[in-house]
């Protein structure tokens, strides 16, 4: 593939407030040499390098991502354009 | 048929006339989720709701729908807060309207189920030891999972 894919990055509530970010574009050629497809995981596992606060609020057991408001498994793939949030359990209601 | 995601505390009465409308069917249930004054262990001052608004939108509707269509609602309302909110000021409202109360009451409970598990709002606390994030209840994703798995119906 060529040229980078651009997602936006969203994250919410504790997972916020730990990382000091609400939401940020991403442009994946530049974190990653990996062929694609990118998934889920990958995009983690990037965001992960960035410091030892992202890695663990970003592997905690309980960690929900939503691709373009959605809930999503690890292994759904990431294309230009999408958004993916990552946040902690929900608790409304 | 429709779904409100709104700051200001929910007005019931209007609610429950806009609802009912000039068709008021057979049976009508709602239930209303207020803010309490105590979590597990402590007392709570305030609560403040984040949410994912286009997401949370999204979710709601759906669900508003897979309800009407689960249990033959002709009129479905949800109304979820975010923001600030005081001790005692409504935090959710969901109304069904059907042909009998079994369903009506069960789309309801249905809604706030899923709702609950499902929505992307996240609460965070205020009491005497300071500010913190509500922890996700296991009950809760138990009356979730009696949704999908046929046991509640």
């Amino acid at each position: 593939m060529s040229g980078g894919v651009k997602i936006t990055i969203k994250l919410f509530a504790a997972l916020r407030e730990a990382l000091g970010e609400s939401e940020f574009e991403l442009d994946f050629e530049v974190v990653t040499t990996d062929a694609v497809p990118i998934d889920v995981a990958s995009v983690k596992a990037a965001l992960s390098q960035r410091g030892a606060d992202w890695s663990e609020a970003l592997n905690q057991p309980n960690l929900v991502h939503a691709l373009n408001h959605k809930v999503v498994f690890i292994d759904a793939l990431v294309s230009e354009g999408d958004e993916l949030a990552f946040f902690p359990p929900m608790t409304g209601g | 048929m429709s779904v409100s995601l709104q700051s200001e505390a929910i007005d019931v009465a209007a609610e429950y006339d806009q609802l009912v409308g000039d068709r008021p069917g057979a049976a009508v249930a709602t239930f209303t989720g207020y803010v309490r004054d105590h979590s597990d262990a402590h007392t709570v001052s305030e609560l403040e709701l984040e949410h994912y608004p286009e997401m949370a939108r999204k979710v709601l509707e759906n669900l508003g729908q897979s309800a009407a269509e689960r249990f033959g609602l002709s009129s479905w309302r949800i109304v979820h807060r975010f923001g600030r909110m005081a001790v005692s000021e409504t935090i959710v409202w969901v109304g069904a309207v059907a042909d009998h109360r079994g369903e009506a009451i069960s789309a309801c409970e249905l809604m706030m189920d899923a709702l609950k598990t499902d929505a992307p709002f996240w609460k965070r606390e205020q009491g005497p030891g300071g500010e913190q994030w509500v922890a996700s209840r296991d009950s809760d994703t138990e009356r979730r999972a009696r949704w999908q798995s046929g046991e509640a119906q």
